[in-house]
């Protein structure tokens, strides 16, 4: 039984160039997501990624097709929906002048739910800048600090929406440990991308997305099994980012 | 009454808006300005610079210059006709008073006045009031007694001067202008940056934002226009006829008008640089016609019922009959009403047009 069900998402926007015409950012796009998978959906810049994501997290307006998330119908009771999920949003950007701790007790309360911030920072490797600005955190720093954001209520479901965007290597791998970790604590994860690397480690289940359809859906070695063309005679061993790896460490650099 | 939630993310923009020094010490900066401006002027008008030029220097002209300096209202400068000819001219006067050789009683004495005609406003206080020294003049060498003596006396019996009418108008008119920033400008800066998307990722609905946002920005604002207050009472001594209760208790309906106003005018602005000349096209009009620096009688009649039916106008009218006449909130009943239709109104297109789904894209 799914966690989310999502069947026949549409939605569409006014064109930007003849706003009597209407394009559909989403059409037709179908989703059953399974408790404690990591569900990565893929694709292009503008193939319907986000919109898929924000019309199932209940942040955006649905004009056709149901979402289910626990069984809860997304459309009627967006507020139940969003007291079980955790998002974390592309843009990071939070208010000026308060510090990590201010703003988890913040969001918190906004569950009307009590946390201990310290507990939650060292979840992300933060602990010790409990007193430090979003602005004073490097990029590595900022995505891990907007994912213990999202951890405030305990959500059922994580939505991550290009977490490792900008992201140095190390800092990737860093971030995709943490989604490791808090999947294997129980977590249903489900992240968009347009790093494939990062879908193959991390996605248990991925659905590749373009022009606002589904294309495939299956799990990263299946889908390498039906699509991916046959191998080169020598392969390289590795790639150039183990080669930067194997040079400069893993340890984090922020 | 109010949710944790709530009261959680009011204290949270109220911590936020103490943390802004620079702001915070700016907007002390303008109260101490204001107050500064009025201690040094005493609060009344500065009296009109005329020049003097008396070319008889006979007992009757004598006499005349004398009364002339009695009057409050001129500050006089003697000197050859020449000098203050020319300082007329640039500006450093306003009038220009010639008594000829020849002024005396046989020849029914004629004066001459050089005026600077773009000064209209000043223009006919200065006749008028020469007029009547001329006419008092008269009556002391003839040794008669006036036959109609005007006294002027305030029907409201108390000392009404010119910063005891401007104050409450300012309070009032700071009072939107901090309003529509509190809450218009802020929403526009959230949206845009991201952070009304990110709030509206948890479970608070449209009306906690909004009344979170009211109730800390109606704290904030009472703490400014208390500052501004004290001020104006301890230096300025400006009389407070009415009780402070009623005056904060319209200055609190007050905030919540403007601040839903505010996010109205937030939610129509698409952009940071559209929010002002849309919030100044509502405050300017209303800086104008509201009263605030002379009365609302003083506009052309066509314009005055849509002038005292305007936001500003109920509000600053109701403060300004509490602080100058002591009036009670029963006795301006008629500008409540004029309040709670307001209310009723702010409140309704403040929450028909926040739009979240759109405030937060």
């Amino acid at each position: 039984m799914g966690i989310i069900k999502a069947t026949n998402l549409e939605k569409h926007y006014p064109n930007p160039e003849n706003p009597l015409v209407t394009f559909a950012a989403v059409n037709d796009v179908s989703l059953d997501i399974e408790p404690e998978e990591i569900f990565g959906l893929l694709g292009p810049n503008g193939a319907g990624k986000t919109t898929t994501l924000e019309m199932i997290e209940g942040l955006t307006s649905i004009d056709k097709g149901n979402v289910f998330i626990d069984d809860i119908d997304v459309r009627k009771q967006p507020y139940a929906v969003k007291k079980i999920i955790g998002v974390q949003l592309q843009s990071n950007e939070y208010f000026d002048r308060l510090n990590l701790s201010d703003l988890l007790l913040l969001f918190a309360s906004l569950y009307a739910t009590s946390i201990d911030p310290k507990a939650l920072l060292a979840k992300v490797n933060l602990e010790n800048k409990i007193k430090a600005k979003p602005d004073d955190l490097s990029g590595g720093q900022k995505q891990r600090f907007s994912i213990a954001c999202a951890l405030v209520n305990n959500p059922k479901i994580l939505f991550l929406d290009e977490p490792t965007t900008g992201l140095d290597p190390q800092a990737k791998r860093n971030l995709w440990n943490l989604a490791k970790t808090l999947n294997a604590e129980g977590m249903t994860i489900v992240l968009t991308t347009h790093n494939m690397e990062e879908a193959e480690y991390l996605c248990d289940r991925i659905a590749i997305m373009d022009q606002g359809s589904i294309i495939a859906q299956d799990t990263p070695q299946q889908l390498i099994l039906d699509y991916a063309p046959e191998p080169p005679e020598i392969p390289l061993r590795g790639n150039i980012e183990d080669v930067f790896l194997a040079l400069t460490g893993h340890g984090l650099r922020d | 009454m109010f949710t944790k939630s709530q009261l959680h993310l009011a204290k949270t923009f109220i911590k936020i808006y103490y943390r802004d020094r620079q702001s915070l010490a700016f907007s002390l900066m303008f109260p101490l300005i204001f107050t500064g401006i009025f201690l040094f002027s005493g609060g009344e008008p500065d009296p009109t610079d005329i020049g003097l030029v008396n070319q008889s220097q006979n007992e009757l002209s004598i006499r005349f210059v004398e009364l002339v300096k009695e009057k409050d209202i001129f500050a006089v400068t003697e000197g050859s006709e020449a000098d203050l000819r020319e300082q007329l001219i640039k500006g450093d006067l306003t009038a220009l008073i010639i008594i000829p050789i020849d002024f005396n009683q046989s020849n029914t004495g004629r004066l001459r006045l050089l005026l600077d005609a773009s000064q209209v406003r000043q223009v006919d206080a200065i006749r008028d009031s020469l007029d009547s020294l001329l006419l008092s003049i008269e009556r002391e060498l003839r040794d008669t007694q006036p036959l109609f003596k005007l006294e002027l006396e305030d029907v409201k019996a108390r000392p009404q001067r010119y910063i005891d009418f401007l104050l409450p108008g300012i309070l009032a008119y700071m009072l939107m202008n901090l309003c529509i920033a509190g809450s218009g400008y802020n929403l526009v800066e959230y949206r845009r940056r991201g952070i009304l998307k990110r709030l509206f990722v948890t479970p608070i609905k449209p009306k906690d934002f909004i009344i979170s946002i009211v109730l800390a920005r109606m704290f904030i604002v009472i703490i400014q226009l208390s500052v501004i207050l004290a001020l104006a009472i301890g230096l300025l001594k400006i009389n407070v006829l009415g009780g402070l209760y009623s005056l904060f208790g319209v200055i609190v309906l007050g905030a919540f008008i403007f601040l839903c106003i505010g996010f109205f005018l937030g939610s129509l602005a698409k952009t940071q640089e559209a929010i002002r000349p849309i919030a100044l096209l509502f405050t300017l009009p209303q800086l104008i016609l509201s009263g605030i620096f002379f009365p609302i009688s003083s506009l052309p009649m066509l314009i005055q019922p849509i002038a005292q039916a305007l936001p500003l106008s109920v509000i600053a009218s109701s403060m300004r009959a509490i602080a100058n006449d002591g009036a009670s909130l029963f006795a301006i009943h008629f500008n409540l009403i004029g309040i709670v239709a307001w209310m009723f109104v702010s409140f309704f297109i403040a929450t028909k047009f926040f739009d979240w789904q759109k405030v937060a894209s």
